[in-house]
């Protein structure tokens, strides 16, 4: 009888089936999936530009000035319809998504490293060092971040490099913040006691014990970060603070397209769609992560 | 007398604090702009300038100090209301930055009436479908809501509005042909103190579409907080009392749940709100509207140092300002934060 109650009931399982491997949590939820499709869309898009886009991005073709888009006629055609200097918008959009894609990797990674150097720092060294890390945060967060980082632009000069600069510069508070609260807690645990018992080194008790634990927070935030990137960077671009003019970038052309607006209006939505739809690939790739990592939603059964 | 000390000593460490961070972003904003490697008077030089006129430049500006000199200079000026000359416009930044701020504030209170009502209805509505099948949907749509920045409703309304149907004016405050008298400068107050009605009406409509877009793109954040701290405040006893004593489901919704989910969203707008103020640059450069925003992209295009620093200087103070206003209001409102 003890047997019984102690032993489970065996699952049948179907001789040929694989092994059933216990999942850790629920599987990633459907928006992850949509969030993460865009993305390797966006990705793939932004590699293969090169040989997959109809015309170099700043080829005009002056017999086709401000195109609809058209499917059929006399080539060349222009997919996605013509700028007002006649370059074609299908291209120009797959080559700016490569300006996209590196500035949102790139920033998302560097504010990433730099705002968790410090978060962690702040987060373990306790006193001073955190009175200092987060007076800073708190300076920084009193400037709106679109004016610091024009700001910075003025100072840094143009350019994709000073633009990424530029967001790590504004954004690793973000990180910071975020890390350092949830070292905070994570410190007081017990199975951080423990290593600290057998005698690791602090470096270690870090990088093996609490690092672990603050990554599925970091991984979420550097997907909505990236997301944050591509936005900051068409702002700059739009109003010509990001890159020299003949880069094509998302911005450039909505800021190219304004003054043909009342008769193209497309050359204006399109790199604007292509903005909105990478925007909320990766907030909804980042929601996804979220609900599928953090441990403490899942306890709550909370999925929102 | 005990009431007025308990207030003072609340209000005096947050005033202190706030001038302590605006000596501390002056600080970096000098610094971002003096240490980075740029030519802080290469716009001022005519072409073709020698080196001994550049030099005169320099030392009109007092660029020839050491940096620590420079900043004291420049801050001693700024506590006497002196931001510096424009390279471009040739006068006192401190005129054009007052002038601007009126546009300004009027552009961010319009859209947070809209956000907030926006933000407030769809909160409510998601807490009212909480369970049902639309509950998904309605977190999704909130999803991709949120994903949507300001300049990108402001593109759309421009689009829809503006160019396709032509309903409304997307240019500016104010038709160029109406003449209003400035008082204040908030126009809507202006024209409505003369009694020009069709000013204020036609005011009224410029406005409509920037506030939409800033207004747009903040509901969705108030949305979210609103509804999980509903879904908080909901399981509360006192809650469950409420309805015991045979509270209606509305009267228990508006009376005592909204009330206590008043506050984590009260602080969550402020912040907000304070990134909004930052967010009007963009949409002012699209619509043209005569703000601080507007002078900062074209102090930025034009590499007017003095303009910018100023600019940015007035959006700190705004955000400081915005936060203590929110801290002070949670403070009237939840008694338990006083304490401490």
């Amino acid at each position: 009888m003890s047997e019984d109650i102690l032993v489970r009931p065996a699952i049948e399982t179907p001789a040929d089936a694989p092994l059933a491997v216990p999942a850790r949590g629920p599987k990633l939820p459907l928006e992850g999936w949509i969030g993460a499709i865009l993305v390797a869309t966006l990705v793939l898009v932004a590699l293969l530009a090169p040989w997959i886009a109809p015309a170099p991005p700043n080829d005009m073709d002056l017999l086709a000035l401000l195109q609809w888009p058209s499917w059929s006629g006399e080539p060349p055609l222009h997919l996605m319809g013509t700028d007002h200097l006649g370059r074609d918008i299908l291209s120009r959009l797959m080559w700016g998504a490569r300006i996209a894609c590196v500035v949102a990797f790139l920033a998302a990674l560097g504010a990433a490293i730099f705002g968790t150097i410090l978060g962690v720092i702040a987060g373990t060294m306790g006193g001073r060092v955190d009175w200092v890390i987060s007076r800073m945060v708190e300076l920084w967060m009193s400037f709106p971040p679109v004016v610091l980082s024009l700001l910075l632009m003025v100072a840094l000069g143009t350019g994709v490099g000073n633009v990424i600069f530029a967001i790590v510069l504004v954004d690793w508070t973000r990180f910071c913040r975020v890390v350092r609260s949830e070292v905070l807690v994570i410190r007081t645990q017990n199975y951080v006691a423990a290593a600290q018992l057998m005698g690791f080194g602090h470096l270690r008790i870090m990088w093996r014990e609490v690092m672990p634990g603050v990554m599925p927070t970091l991984i979420t935030l550097m997907a909505m970060e990236m997301g944050i990137a591509v936005r900051v960077e068409a702002v700059l671009s739009f109003v010509g603070m990001s890159v020299a003019a003949d880069v094509a970038t998302w911005g450039q052309m909505i800021a190219d397209a304004r003054a043909n607006m009342t008769e193209m209006p497309w050359a204006m939505l399109a790199p604007v769609l292509a903005i909105v739809v990478t925007v909320i690939g990766f907030n909804l790739l980042g929601d996804g992560l979220r609900r599928r990592l953090d441990p403490r939603l899942l306890a709550r059964g909370d999925t929102t | 007398m005990k009431r007025m000390t308990g207030i003072l000593r609340l209000v005096v460490p947050r005033l202190l604090s706030v001038a302590l961070m605006m000596f501390l972003v002056s600080v970096l904003v000098f610094a971002a702009l003096r240490l980075l490697p740029i030519d802080p008077i290469g716009a001022a030089l005519p072409p073709g300038a020698t080196e001994a006129e550049r030099q005169l430049i320099m030392k009109e500006f007092g660029l020839d100090r050491p940096i620590v000199e420079q900043y004291v200079m420049w801050a001693s000026n700024l506590t006497q209301g002196r931001l510096g000359m424009s390279i471009n416009l040739r006068t006192d930044v401190g005129a054009p930055l007052a002038a601007a701020i009126p546009a300004t504030l009027e552009l961010v209170m319009a859209a947070l009436a809209v956000g907030i009502t926006l933000g407030v209805g769809g909160g409510l509505a998601l807490f009212a479908v909480r369970g049902t099948a639309m509950e998904p949907l309605g977190n999704v749509v909130t999803s991709i809501l949120a994903s949507i920045p300001d300049f990108v409703w402001a593109i759309f309304g421009i689009l829809s509005m503006g160019v396709w149907w032509r309903a409304l004016p997307f240019i500016g405050r104010i038709d160029s042909g109406l003449v209003v008298h400035e008082v204040t400068g908030f126009m809507l107050i202006d024209t409505l103190v003369a009694g020009q009605w069709d000013s204020f009406a036609n005011a009224l409509l410029h406005l409509v579409l920037p506030a939409t877009a800033l207004g747009l793109a903040f509901a969705p954040m108030v949305t979210r907080i609103l509804r999980s701290s509903l879904l908080t405040v909901i399981l509360e006893d006192f809650i469950h009392f409420a309805r015991l004593r045979g509270v209606s489901e509305r009267e228990v919704l508006l009376k005592h749940a909204l009330r206590n989910a008043a506050l984590p969203t009260l602080s969550l707008i402020g912040v907000q709100a304070g990134f909004m103020f930052g967010g009007t640059l963009l949409v002012e450069a699209i619509f043209g509207w005569p703000g601080l925003g507007s002078l900062m992209v074209t102090a930025a295009r034009g590499g007017d140092m003095p303009m910018i620093q100023g600019a940015a200087l007035v959006y700190c103070l705004g955000v400081l300002l915005i936060n203590l206003i929110v801290d002070m209001a949670s403070l009237a409102l939840n008694p338990r934060l006083r304490k401490s």
